[in-house]
């Protein structure tokens, strides 16, 4: 993961657009409420450089 | 074998700005056990390459290949095609594979993505440390198997010298004194009395104070055999 992520900043689509957890079948709340926080880092971060290139062309 | 490294991907997207068409190349064998140039690599390389220069708004193609050895001229000639129709082979190789490629396609641009580090081994995952420095005269043999040429930061035929410190060398905490190993190993084999052997100062123009080496086997030359 740590090579991963400092690849990605090394890219330029930014370390924190990727995270890992394990998390099992019985918690709920946690998949909840790192789904949710994913989803909201994501919203502020926007959409990913090479999506807004895409659009450029 | 020996052991590189991967070459920081902005040193890497440097030497890729000036041209469109780009050969990724890895190596099958020491770049690949070492996790620096292999098939796998080559992928990650070209993949990172692709959003990157996409991301700094440039247009290129990245494409990917790897041969058995590319340190042999016949192993490279299975990726000729490729080879000529791109720019730039970016290879994954040590130097002696970046080098094969120029002489048997001297017209093609090569750059190196991979630092060749030196010749060693894996003493656990992810740590790679060196053994030989192919000096070119071996005396390993009265040294328990330990090389003082590779091993200790001085070269020293007969230590260890004042910087050995509790089993380790002044550089660094972290690299063993090549000459306590040595003892140490004498010591366990029974054969502690090779220390006090002076090996008297050696021929270093085997080494890389000689000059470029060459090794010639004229058993094996297919002119020799014509002569005969």
């Amino acid at each position: 993961m740590a090579y991963t992520k400092e690849l990605l900043d090394q890219i330029g689509l930014g370390a924190d657009r990727l995270e890992m957890h394990f998390v099992s079948s019985a918690m709920g709340r946690e998949f909840a409420q790192l789904t949710s926080g994913m989803t909201e880092r994501m919203r502020e971060l926007g959409p990913s450089p090479l999506r807004e290139r895409e659009r450029d062309r | 074998m020996i052991i590189g490294e991967q070459k920081p991907l902005e040193e890497i997207k440097n030497l890729v700005t000036e041209y469109e068409r780009i050969l990724v190349l890895g190596c099958g064998t020491c770049v690949t056990v070492c996790f620096a140039g292999g098939e796998k690599e080559v992928g990650i390389l070209a993949s990172s390459l692709r959003m990157a220069t996409r991301i700094d708004g440039q247009e290129k193609v990245f494409d990917e290949a790897t041969v058995q050895r590319q340190c042999e001229w016949e192993f490279l000639d299975a990726v000729e095609e490729e080879i000529r129709s791109h720019d730039l082979v970016l290879s994954m190789a040590c130097g002696i594979g970046v080098q094969a490629i120029v002489e048997r396609f001297p017209e093609a641009r090569v750059a190196p993505a991979i630092n060749t580090t030196f010749l060693g081994l894996p003493e656990e995952h992810g740590l790679w440390t060196e053994r030989c420095a192919a000096c070119g005269e071996c005396i390993l043999h009265l040294t328990a198997g330990i090389c003082p040429i590779a091993r200790c930061a001085k070269s020293m035929l007969n230590g260890p010298c004042g910087g050995s410190q509790g089993g380790r060398c002044e550089i660094d905490p972290e690299v063993p004194c090549a000459w306590q190993l040595i003892y140490d190993r004498l010591k366990a084999q029974g054969r502690l009395d090779q220390m006090l052997e002076i090996t008297p100062a050696r021929d270093w123009s085997t080494g890389r104070d000689g000059g470029p080496r060459r090794l010639v086997r004229e058993d094996l030359r297919i002119q020799s055999q014509d002569h005969e």
